[in-house]
């Protein structure tokens, strides 16, 4: 009964300590990489801080990230770049940055990047300035599909 | 065990109280400045503070600190590097040294730079493109009580600084104060400070830019190019205009280049033209010139000339409510 037992309590740790081998790297790694795939339009427009998104009509500004790598805007508008070209992020899971290459243009742009959950919606957040280096605008789009 | 760590902890309050009521008359006298009427561009300009100090400290207590200075000037001096601050006290002359931005003002947990913009604003200014600077002594200074009685405790902060190239008419701010405080809201003792008469900078770059008198027409940002996004503001509340009392204000503008050449010209009167009112007479259009100009995409726009006008287009108001046009000079610098 004894020899039971003990065998019992060994396999019991087994399991216990194997269990725990696969569970803890799991949570170390879980980070999905950043997928800004779909038509995003704009939510909001600040500049220098200030909200400017209910003076200006935006309701035609749309982004778009398609799966193969490229972007386009949908209207000619004030951002930081006017053509369509390929984007790709500075990092897949930790991205500070959204790197732009426009069509037949040498430079690329990078700008500032985060990707908020807001009230349970994942945002875009585009950061960056358009002419004058001390004055930044800020752009926060909601996925449209 | 509890007894001596509780002895000790009401030691420690009563002493922390103690030592407030001691420190709290040790103060500084009213802030003066003296600043010239007008300053000549891209030279230096030298302002004065003066204040003093007035040490009402319990005995045996002495109060040791640091002389604060601050300044608010137009971020295009660029005094971050080119403002020299200096003081002279009968306790001796010295330099102060900017504070480090990652030394953090205690109560508003931002650098004293930040914490001091937020504390005292732009004063009489009406358009911000400013910032505050501030600097502490390198020698430190001890004080016993009423010692303002016996000895002249006052002292002067001289500020020498290049005025920029822009042409400006200008309020400037100044601040002083003890390196031991904080910029606490309720302390009126160790935080002193005022703005200046304004000082016109004179011989300089560009059309003059205003930032104490109420303005008929402004633009913002102040500094911004044809690709960003401005925000022109029309204020009939400044004085009588032929647009007095008018429910709908039209731009008409003009778009050169660089080279004086006209680009596009707009004086239609729409929706696209059409400024929005925001309450107090005030109405403003926010456009982005090179969506709003049908320009090449090789142009670039260097300056604007525009208008206010009635639904008509027979009422229009022009810069100082004159004939001549207003005027916007695209310039980052």
């Amino acid at each position: 009964m004894k020899r039971l037992s003990h065998w019992v309590f060994t396999v019991l740790s087994l399991i216990t300590l194997s269990s725990c081998e696969e569970e803890t790297p799991k949570i170390v790694t879980d980070e999905t990489a950043k997928d800004v795939t779909g038509d995003w339009k704009v939510l909001k427009l600040t500049r220098n801080g200030e909200d400017l998104s209910k003076r200006l009509d935006l309701n035609d500004f749309q982004i778009s990230f398609k799966a193969d790598g490229t972007y386009s805007l949908s209207e000619q508008l004030p951002f930081v770049v006017n053509d369509i070209g390929t984007y790709r992020l500075s990092d897949p899971q930790y991205p500070f940055g959204l790197i732009l290459q426009p069509q037949g243009d040498a430079a690329e742009v990078q700008v500032k990047f985060q990707f908020p959950i807001i009230k349970g919606k994942r945002q875009l957040s585009l950061s960056f300035s358009l002419g004058c280096s001390s004055n930044t605008y800020q752009f926060d789009f909601e996925r449209q599909n | 065990m509890k007894r001596p760590f509780q002895k000790l902890t009401y030691l420690y309050l009563l002493v922390g109280l103690g030592m407030t009521l001691f420190l709290v008359h040790c103060g500084l006298t009213a802030l003066t400045v003296t600043v010239p009427k007008e300053a000549k561009a891209n030279e230096t300009a030298t302002f004065y503070m003066h204040s003093g100090a007035e040490p009402n400290i319990e005995e045996p207590n002495t109060y040791t600190t640091q002389l604060l200075a601050g300044i608010m000037v137009p971020k295009s001096w660029n005094a971050r590097r080119n403002a020299v601050l200096t003081y002279t006290s009968s306790k001796g002359n010295g330099t102060l040294r900017m504070i480090p931005d990652s030394e953090t003002e205690p109560v508003s947990g931002l650098s004293w730079h930040e914490a001091a913009k937020k504390m005292f604003g732009i004063g009489p200014n009406l358009i911000d493109d400013f910032e505050w600077i501030i600097y502490r002594s390198t020698q430190s200074f001890t004080f016993v009580n009423n010692e303002h009685e016996t000895a002249d405790l006052s002292f002067d902060v001289k500020v020498e600084c290049n005025v920029g190239s822009e042409n400006m008419l200008v309020s400037l701010g100044f601040y002083v104060g003890s390196s031991i405080e904080n910029l606490r809201p309720e302390d009126t003792d160790y935080k002193k400070f005022t703005f200046s008469d304004p000082l016109e900078i004179i011989d300089g770059e560009g059309d003059l830019i205003d930032f104490v008198n109420p303005q008929l027409g402004t633009v913002q940002p102040v500094k911004s190019l044809d690709n960003d996004i401005v925000t022109l503001t029309f204020d009939a509340g400044v004085t009588h205009t032929d647009l007095d009392d008018m429910d709908e204000i039209y731009l008409s503008a003009k778009a050169f280049d660089a080279a004086g050449q006209l680009l596009d010209e707009i004086s239609t009167r729409d929706d696209k033209t059409k400024l929005t009112g925001v309450g107090g007479k005030k109405f403003i259009l926010d456009l982005w010139p090179r969506g709003y100009f049908d320009i090449q995409k090789e142009s670039r726009i260097a300056k604007l000339e525009y208008f206010y006008t009635d639904a008509t287009g027979t009422k229009k108001v022009g810069y100082g409510n004159t004939d001549e046009p207003f005027t916007y000079t695209f310039r980052c610098e």
